[in-house]
């Protein structure tokens, strides 16, 4: 039977039961990813992160949910209030939808009933996580005018700006993997990936997709929204209590969609990595077994995020448009005319060559067209000579260092370890 | 839809009958779809007459899918929510958060010539939908959904017989979005440098060489609305922004009060509030 | 739950157990927690300057010019997926392939003509 069928034959209990399930996953996921997102982010920093709740702080989750509820909240005088109130409604609702479509795993059996590990398979699947996205975005923007002050006016007003420029990006990266499966769903794609991963194959719309999916969901270091050094706490900085935590989790749980999504459109979806799938006669591709491997996936990629956190500087955001913009939309249209000439240039005749040929060649213009023309020469670059200032010759040679003896080398270290004081300095007088 | 579907269904065998689901998530939609657009008009704030507009979208969007067209359905969620941010974005930039609509017509006549128009409009579109419930039949809803493809065969369709108005669209819609963007945009390469802008300052082509004091820093205020005071006590009018000069006295006057001290608040340090404080002496 | 409606319902349940998740968080919250305004607590937070008025700002007109590009390159991608879907059908090959192209060539001079003129340059 196919993917479809053995849905349509869900009967109502598992379907429910399915629906608990990718609620549990989506919030149970959402909080091992906030403190593995702490504890990881303290290695990375040198400090050991929450360690005081539980073993290894792994409680610290609860604990913090526990906590927040009986905070008090403060609205403050200026906000909107109705609209302050539906904001949270608006970012948390709609992101659960990504993973309705989702194939978490092929056909299994449970309590004797044939089905698929997906809660439904739509053949516009990929186009309803977009969907889900672009109305995930109101609540961060409304949040941010509701509140009434500027900081959180312009979190929402870059994240409006940042979520639908990346939004393109991502759709455009799609489309690239569309091109090889003729099909939007989200079950037909894993399926067409038992060869190659698209990872691989797209390699560049993969790329893409990366990205933007940092910058889709407001993520360092495309964090802007909620740059902390420029705008407070961006959006959410007149949130408190559960309506902070509310934006919270919607956020992480923005994260695995898109890691979902991710993982299925590039990374062969619940499909054993390739060393694995060749043990047993593809043993590890049935049953159950699947799912490990995609919520392995998923975990990657959301540690791929908080890697990211704790290694790059947040961008400006010029830079951020401009790399948005005139960088990943304009490279992932050209990928996308190159990648339909490859598929089709067997069915081309001589005349078919040549308008796609001609057709490149004005690509090939239109990008050079795209290089700017002039570029002033920079007011505060060193003039190489002239200009009255005294610049050194550019063919200036360094004298070398001249060589320090034992003695003073012994001597330098003694320095040291005077000034050291009580630190252990043995290694300068070696 | 409900009362058309009726209609569609007597003008002909071949035409699908309404289902219960689709009849229930019709009168669900509707309703939210005719509020979300009554809102809007209704509206006070520009915000929230944008906000009804998305419901309305939205509604209309799930509308296209129970009908069965789930690729325009999709579509009209993405494509349109995005289009109201741009039109969110649009008020948030000309108007600021305060203004609601003015009631101040500035047109000769503006009520009588909406009513008319109004009036042919509707009657235009009344006619339109009379026509269509009565006359046109629905055709062609089982070849594009044929075999559960509703994407490809809408791309089937696209590609084949109605290449060219998508062709004349797609052009004609970039023409305007760039228009829009082009106009949107103001030219900022002939920006004066700092250096510039300096020596400016001391020829004297600004009021003063310096840039303007900052408000007054106060134990009881620290507001950008209380002027700063000049070393012979007198205060310095220009320390406060042009933007709170030119906002209306009344909107600030309890503002500044409040800050400055003028009416008494509960202290800053209390652990409880003014109530419950005066309660417990 | 079977056929169409039902797959689509699926997916409306789903933002309803969403939307039921989070109105049961706010209102336990709502009983949870203690509420004891003062005026200073009401005030907005601007980092230690009291706030005068409402949100006054105006926002910058180049957000605006980039939501038009994403309405521009929205539609495009609407366009481009059952495009994507189709064009390698028999049949399909080169003629769609040249009309995609004749399509991204529109987006691609109005992209350019913008791009010259400085538009997308964020200033």
């Amino acid at each position: 039977m196919s993917r479809a069928e053995l849905l349509a034959d869900d009967p109502i209990w598992l379907i429910l039961l399915k629906v608990l399930c990718i609620f549990l996953f989506a919030l149970l996921t959402a909080m091992i990813t906030v403190w593995a997102e702490r504890r990881l982010i303290g290695r990375m920093q040198n400090r050991p992160g929450p360690n005081r709740v539980g073993p290894f702080g792994l409680l610290q989750p609860i604990a913090d949910a526990i906590k927040m509820p009986f905070k008090e909240e403060i609205v403050p005088r200026t906000a909107d209030k109705v609209t302050y109130r539906l904001a949270p409604v608006l970012a948390l609702s709609p992101t659960m939808i990504g993973l309705a479509v989702m194939p978490f795993g092929p056909e299994v059996s449970i309590f004797g009933e044939r089905t698929v590990l997906q809660l439904v398979d739509l053949p516009v699947g990929v186009l309803v996580v977009l969907a889900a996205a672009s109305i995930g975005v109101y609540g961060v923007v409304l949040a941010g005018w509701s509140s009434g002050t500027p900081y959180p006016l312009l979190g929402g007003l870059r994240s409006a700006a940042q979520v639908i420029s990346y939004e393109i990006a991502m759709g455009l990266a799609i489309v690239a993997v569309i091109l090889q499966t003729h099909s939007l769903s989200l079950g037909d794609i894993v399926d067409s990936q038992q060869g190659l991963w698209f990872g691989i194959a797209l390699f560049p719309a993969f790329f893409i997709y990366l990205v933007a999916m940092v910058g889709e969901t407001n993520r360092a270091p495309f964090d802007l929204p909620e740059a902390e050094s420029e705008l407070v706490a961006g959006f959410h900085t007149e949130y408190s209590s559960m309506k902070f935590v509310i934006f919270y989790i919607a956020e992480y749980i923005n994260m695995i969609v898109v890691s979902a999504m991710g993982t299925t459109l590039f990374l062969g979806g619940y499909m054993a990595p390739w060393p694995i799938s060749l043990i047993g006669d593809n043993y590890f591709n049935s049953g159950w077994w699947p799912m490990l491997w995609f919520i392995g996936k998923i975990g990657l990629a959301l540690f791929f995020f908080i890697w990211l956190r704790g290694t790059l500087p947040r961008y400006r955001y010029d830079q951020f448009m401009k790399l948005g913009w005139k960088f990943l939309v304009p490279i992932s249209l050209v990928f996308i005319v190159a990648l339909t000439v490859i598929n089709v240039f067997d069915q081309l005749s001589t005349t078919g060559i040549l308008i796609s040929a001609g057709f490149f060649i004005l690509l090939l213009i239109a990008l050079v067209m795209m290089i700017p023309d002039r570029r002033e020469p920079r007011a505060g670059r060193v003039p190489l000579s002239g200009g009255g200032y005294p610049v050194p010759p550019i063919d200036l040679q360094i004298p070398s260092k001249p060589r320090r003896t034992k003695q003073a080398r012994s001597r330098a270290g003694r320095r040291q370890t005077v000034a050291a004081g009580a630190k252990e300095g043995d290694d300068g007088v070696s | 839809m409900s009362n058309s579907a009726m209609l569609l269904a007597q003008a002909g065998a071949e035409v699908a009958k309404v289902s219960t689901g689709e009849a229930i998530s019709f009168w669900i939609l509707a309703p939210l779809a005719l509020g979300g657009a009554l809102g809007m008009i209704f509206a006070r704030n520009a915000v929230h007459s944008a906000m009804f507009l998305v419901l309305t979208m939205l509604s209309l969007g799930v509308m296209y899918m129970v009908q069965q067209a789930p690729f325009l359905g999709f579509v009209q969620i993405i494509v349109y929510t995005g289009a109201i941010m741009m039109l969110f974005l649009f008020v948030l930039m000309l108007v600021g958060r305060d203004s609601s609509d003015s009631v101040v017509e500035v047109l000769r006549g503006q009520r009588v010539w909406a009513a008319i128009l109004g009036i042919g409009l509707a009657g235009l579109l009344v006619t339109g939908v009379a026509e269509a419930l009565t006359s046109v039949r629905p055709v062609g809803l089982a070849e594009q959904n044929a075999g559960g493809a509703n994407v490809a065969n809408i791309g089937r369709s696209v590609f084949t017989d109605y290449l060219f108005p998508f062709e004349l669209t797609s052009a004609l819609l970039i023409t305007a979005a760039l228009g829009a963007m082009v106009l949107g945009y103001t030219d900022k390469s002939k920006r004066r440098t700092q250096r510039e802008t300096a020596d400016a300052r001391f020829r004297g082509e600004h009021d003063r060489p310096s840039p303007l004091p900052g408000p007054g820093v106060y134990a009881t205020a620290n507001s950008v609305a209380v002027p700063a005071l000049l070393p012979d006590g007198s205060i310095a009018p220009e320390s406060v922004s042009a933007i709170i000069e030119a906002t209306a006295s009344r909107e600030l006057a309890t503002d500044i009060e409040t800050v400055a001290g003028a009416i008494p608040g509960p202290d800053a340090h209390a652990l409880k509030p003014a109530a419950a404080k005066e309660g417990d002496k | 739950m079977h056929g169409y409606f039902g797959a689509y319902g699926l997916v409306a349940l789903l933002l309803v157990v969403g939307a039921v998740f989070v109105t049961v968080a706010l209102t336990a919250n709502r009983l949870l927690r203690p509420a004891r305004p003062t005026p200073q607590k009401l005030l907005t937070y601007e980092c230690g300057v009291d706030p005068v008025g409402g949100g006054w700002a105006q926002s910058y007109v180049r957000y605006y010019v980039f939501t038009f590009l994403y309405v521009v390159f929205a539609v495009d991608a609407v366009f481009l997926f059952p495009w994507a879907t189709v064009f390698a059908a028999p049949g399909f090959g080169v003629a769609t392939l040249v009309e995609m192209f004749v399509f991204l060539g529109f987006l691609a001079v109005g992209i350019l003509y913008a791009w010259r003129k400085g538009v997308l340059s964020w200033a």
